[in-house]
């Protein structure tokens, strides 16, 4: 059981703990309405992150194959140098949304997949299949940028959840008991106030009488 | 610090992410970048897909009447799990994407009906507790 607080038993101090008990009830309640509606925002983002790493990785898996069958058709070394001479800059938009005033990562990805003519590399010392393994690492990539921003909007919103939990829990398991308890204490010494008060009072009138 | 004041932060902290202002449905449509700022500075962009959605329900009469973001108001009173749409518009537009019937300028939506809501309308609905 919480003990109670170092305050001295008046009914002023009642009446304040009782209105601070309502304001953390109040408190609590609402705590745990934010973290329904967190739990609610988490789990419709996990089920996207699900279904984009199914996403990525097929297509990793699609862009690994098509990779191999390059090596085995330009070379290894033709593959490196037509790599090196790749353009590498593509142009990701990132900015910020927010979930519940949550701060979460929008990345926004321009056109990925290129023609053979902007990748850069020469097309006379190439074959067709370094052309598919390019497009399909530059399809992944446009997944990989999706599955990154719902992967820490996820993470955004469980650490959220985290503070929200931690929050309502001290509420409920310390601040709450802790005011009860002071106002069991209060409300007891209040009692035992009243009748020492009265046995008192009692004890005058006997010895009043008594004299009389 | 006092666990009064600490809670009364904690409270205000909650709706920190609502717009300061709000604006129609019609506003949205023609802007080119349909936003609201929030009290604590951050800004809040609405989805052309979900505001043709919307202006596919609603006639077109009505979208001057229909106030974005569309408030989910949890109120301790009502219960946990509990929310209330409130705005005669807003309440027929949600009632319409949920299926539900809508009684008077209120509906009361449940945590499942939440997640189907949120799903539908991720950027144009947001939370509100009534403190």
């Amino acid at each position: 059981m919480a003990a109670p607080m170092a305050i001295s038993p008046t009914r002023m101090e009642l009446i304040k703990l009782r209105r601070r008990i309502s304001l953390a009830q109040r408190g609590h309640d609402l705590l745990t309405e934010k973290m329904d509606a967190l739990i609610i925002e988490f789990f419709e983002v996990l089920k996207r992150v699900k279904q984009a790493r199914t996403n990525a990785l097929r297509q990793l898996s699609a862009a690994h194959r098509a990779l191999s069958v390059c090596l085995a058709v330009v070379g290894t070394i033709e593959t490196q140098q037509a790599s090196r001479e790749a353009r590498r800059e593509i142009q990701l938009d990132a900015s910020t949304r927010y979930i519940m005033g949550i701060m979460t990562p929008a990345l926004r990805i321009e056109r990925v997949e290129r023609t053979v003519l902007e990748r850069g590399y020469s097309i006379h010392f190439t074959s067709s299949a370094l052309d598919d393994a390019a497009r399909e690492f530059e399809k992944t990539l446009e997944l990989l940028v999706e599955l990154a921003e719902l992967e820490e909007s996820a993470r955004a919103i469980a650490r959220e959840l985290e503070k929200t939990k931690r929050r309502a829990n001290a509420l409920e398991y310390i601040i709450i008991p802790r005011l009860e308890a002071t106002i069991k204490f209060i409300t007891m010494r209040l009692g035992e106030m009243e009748r020492e008060n009265f046995s008192r009072l009692k004890r005058i009138k006997a010895m009043l009488e008594a004299r009389i | 610090m006092n666990s009064e004041r600490w809670i009364e932060r904690e409270l205000a902290k909650l709706n920190a992410h609502l717009p300061m202002k709000r604006i129609s449905l019609s506003e949205a449509l023609k802007s080119k970048k349909p936003q609201v700022v929030g009290r604590n500075g951050s800004v809040h962009e609405f989805e052309r897909d979900e505001l043709e959605l919307l202006a596919s329900i609603l006639p077109e009469s009505e979208w001057d009447s229909l106030f974005l973001p569309i408030l989910v108001s949890f109120d301790p009173k009502l219960g946990r799990g509990t929310a209330k749409i409130t705005g005669e518009v807003e309440a027929k537009v949600v009632s319409q994407l949920l299926g539900k019937k809508c009684a008077g300028g209120e509906l009361l939506v449940y945590l499942p009906e939440i997640a189907s809501l949120r799903r539908k309308l991720p950027t144009v609905t947001q939370y509100f507790f009534m403190v």
